[in-house]
């Protein structure tokens, strides 16, 4: 299973055009299967299958990278690129687990189990992603996902030292920078009376204890 | 037949008789209904919101339901997924953007009639089609629910494991996209449920040594994440809305005389085929709307109105996806197996409040299932009660600009994931999982799958366990006992179908449709 996880190049004189987008994408996997690996290194009890998928998995990486690899469907490529990472990172965390034992299954049984199963899904799905003509990845806009996700983690970060008011006043004013469309009056209008509605839906209503203000 | 009927009004029983007494204790409020009231309310308000599905809907308002008592929160749930079912159909109605794949096919022909002054008939006969099938699906629910349950109760752990492993790949066959992808992104969600604690032994797992992992990653936060975040993320990225809402005034709700005769014989076939199709796992809903749709369009004397606002083409699908949504519990409540992603979220929900759904439910808590099989039914006349009149409050809520909505949903989900546990660290995971559900979208990976495999996963492995542990650890087992062999050849020869070339690009055309 493991050894599909780096097709073999289409003849010598397949080497198409190299696309720009697969040398930054070649360079992520790369990088991210050689950190597999050392992370392989660093935790203790780590056996041979993980180190040879993270050693495939970089090699993937650098051949995608160099043009060595052709890829006709780039979503599936990554997509399943990612699939045989997660599983490795899964058996590398749970090699210290105890296994089989007698007919038993282990705690660390399942996991390894599952994770190799996964580990040859992702490789059939990134095989097909370099065989198979797809859609090229589609662009990702920064602005709006950014500041969204700045704005959960805000609240996330404020709601303990601040209360329920600052945090989702704040989260609220972050989260809609991401419009492209924001006005200010507007904004604010909007955030204190979407604060003022959580407050009366689970404070008042529902009752939930939070803490309204910073306290001091 | 006595038995059913015994059965349904100890629900309704449940239901409408648990009243608490307020002002002096003279005025009793079935709390119950009430649930229902505001769950279809609330379920109807965020389904209303184009882009937003039931899924994604469920998802968010799951944390409020946390605070009620086990049956009100089961009541309040199904009320929200009711609720969230009709907002949708009203969006397609009314501005021509599907909330989800169920209500796609609506749009062909309820937002034609919109255009023609309408909009009122429309949505009153799809509320109409929609309690219709309720009616007849709560009942066959209840119906079924028994010789089924004492079905399962035969069933060993390597049954049940084969049984799990059926239901994942009638899941995965039935829904769009790749097989083999939507195989990976239910073994994704099975390693994803391991993390955490192992059940027999308490080990941790992939833990990596962080706390807030040692208990495992909670169910909230991966629906919330990959559903409600993953969902506005993708929304924003969409260019600025066009929308086409039907500016004109809503007038005469009510649907003529003859409406009513012409959609009557639609909303009984349509009820009678997305029952059937509903106790299918998988897209179910989806694939009944579909095919009531089509196949009204074939037995139409004149075939050429549908698509130009014929009142069959929404009576049908509308009844469909209500009977095949409300079938879809029965794989649930009976076997404990959710057949799609809202049931999925519907065992979430019960694992929370400490009911493990299965067999088991109907014996040991009968207060529990029947309550929630009536409700299913007031559910569908809460609909028909609050919802008509309250048509106009829903146009004035898709007027409401996206670009104020997302971050009000925002800080309504951060506000409800913190309360669960009060941990800033679920609001953090769920981020996470915001993320991991955008790029998934991005590699064209369905969500739900995952949120599938992440449900079914302990269960999973704990019928694996003590099915090897039985046969002392002989793996044959799975196909040597006649049950489980069935079970577990069916579900290979269904994805060797799903495989074959000729099937694939027919399963391309039906849901590219």
């Amino acid at each position: 299973m493991s050894e599909s996880v780096t097709p073999s190049p289409q003849g010598a004189g397949g080497v198409s055009e190299v696309r720009s987008h697969n040398v930054i994408g070649g360079t992520i996997v790369a990088v991210l299967g050689l950190a597999l690996l050392g992370f392989s290194f660093y935790m203790p009890n780590t056996t041979m299958v993980p180190r040879i998928l993270a050693v495939l998995i970089a090699l993937a990486g650098i051949g995608t990278a160099m043009g060595v690899i052709p890829v006709q469907g780039p979503r599936d490529f990554y997509g399943g690129l990612v699939l045989v990472m997660a599983p490795t990172l899964a058996l590398i965390s749970s090699a210290e687990l105890p296994g089989q034992r007698g007919f038993a299954f282990g705690p660390g049984t399942a996991p390894r189990l599952f994770s190799l199963i996964l580990a040859a899904l992702g490789a059939m799905v990134a095989v097909g992603g370099v065989f198979a003509e797809g859609p090229p990845i589609e662009k990702y806009k920064i602005r709006g996902p950014l500041l969204v996700i700045i704005g959960i983690l805000a609240f996330a970060a404020m709601i303990r030292p601040l209360g329920l008011f600052p945090a989702t006043f704040l989260a609220f004013m972050i989260s809609i920078l991401g419009s492209t469309e924001m006005r200010w009056i507007e904004s604010l209008i909007a955030a204190v009376a979407m604060t003022v509605f959580c407050w009366l839906l689970f404070v008042f209503l529902l009752g939930l204890p939070f803490q309204l203000w910073p306290r001091f | 037949m006595t038995e059913l009927l015994s059965h349904l009004g100890q629900g309704m029983g449940v239901v409408f008789f648990h009243s608490v007494y307020w002002l002096f204790g003279s005025i009793p409020i079935p709390l119950n209904v009430m649930w229902c009231l505001i769950g279809a309310l609330v379920g109807t308000l965020v389904g209303v919101l184009p882009g937003i599905g039931t899924v994604a809907t469920i998802a968010m308002l799951l944390p409020i339901t946390f605070g009620l008592p086990p049956v009100g929160a089961l009541i309040m749930l199904a009320g929200i997924y009711y609720g969230a079912q009709y907002g949708g159909s009203t969006t397609s109605v009314l501005v021509n953007i599907p909330g989800e794949a169920t209500s796609v096919i609506t749009c062909l022909d309820g937002h034609q009639m919109a255009r023609q002054g309408r909009a009122g008939p429309a949505l009153s006969i799809a509320a109409i089609g929609s309690f219709f099938a309720g009616c007849v699906a709560t009942v066959l629910v209840a119906a079924l629910g028994a010789p089924l349950t004492s079905l399962a109760l035969l069933f060993g752990p390597a049954e049940y494991f084969s049984l799990m492993v059926l239901g994942l790949i009638f899941a995965v066959v039935l829904a769009k996209g790749s097989v083999l992808k939507a195989v990976a992104m239910v073994l994704t969600g099975l390693l994803l449920s391991m993390v955490g604690s192992d059940l027999e032994t308490g080990a941790g797992r992939m833990t990596f040594d962080i706390a807030e992992l040692a208990d495992g990653i909670g169910f909230a936060n991966i629906a919330m994440g990959v559903f409600g975040f993953a969902e506005i993320i993708r929304n924003l990225e969409l260019p600025a809305e066009s929308r086409d809402i039907v500016q004109a005034k809503i007038t005469g709700l009510m649907p003529t005389r003859k409406d009513l005769i012409d959609s009557a014989g639609a909303i009984v076939r349509g009820t009678a085929l997305g029952s059937l199709l509903g106790i299918l796992p998988g897209g179910g809903a989806v694939i009944a709307s579909f095919a009531a749709y089509t196949f009204e369009k074939k037995i139409a004397k004149d075939p050429s109105r549908f698509g130009r606002g014929a009142i069959e083409g929404v009576a049908a699908p509308e009844s469909a996806n209500n009977a095949a949504a409300q079938t879809s519990f029965i794989p649930l409540l009976t076997l404990g197996i959710p057949p799609n992603a809202v049931m999925a979220l519907m065992v979430g929900a019960m694992t929370i409040h400490g009911i493990v759904p299965g067999p088991q439910v109907m014996t040991k808590q009968p207060e529990l299932f029947w309550g929630m099989i009536s409700s299913m039914w007031i559910g569908n006349l809460m609909l028909i009660v609050i919802n008509l009149p309250l048509v106009g409050l829903w146009v004035s809520l898709l007027r409401v600009p996206y670009r104020l909505l997302y971050p009000s949903i925002i800080v309504f989900c951060c506000i409800g994931i913190y309360s669960i546990n009060n941990s800033p660290t679920d609001v953090l995971i769920s981020a996470i999982f915001g993320v991991i559900g955008f790029w998934l979208v991005k590699h064209d990976f369905e969500p739900a799958p995952m949120l599938l495999g992440f449900v079914l996963g302990p269960l999973m492995e704990e019928n694996l366990r003590r099915a090897m542990l039985i046969a002392r650890g002989d793996a044959t087992v799975f196909f040597t006992r006649p049950i489980s062999a069935v079970l577990l050849t069916t579900a290979i020869i269904l994805l060797v179908i799903a495989a074959l070339p000729k099937i694939r690009r027919r399963r391309d055309e039906v849901f590219v449709e």
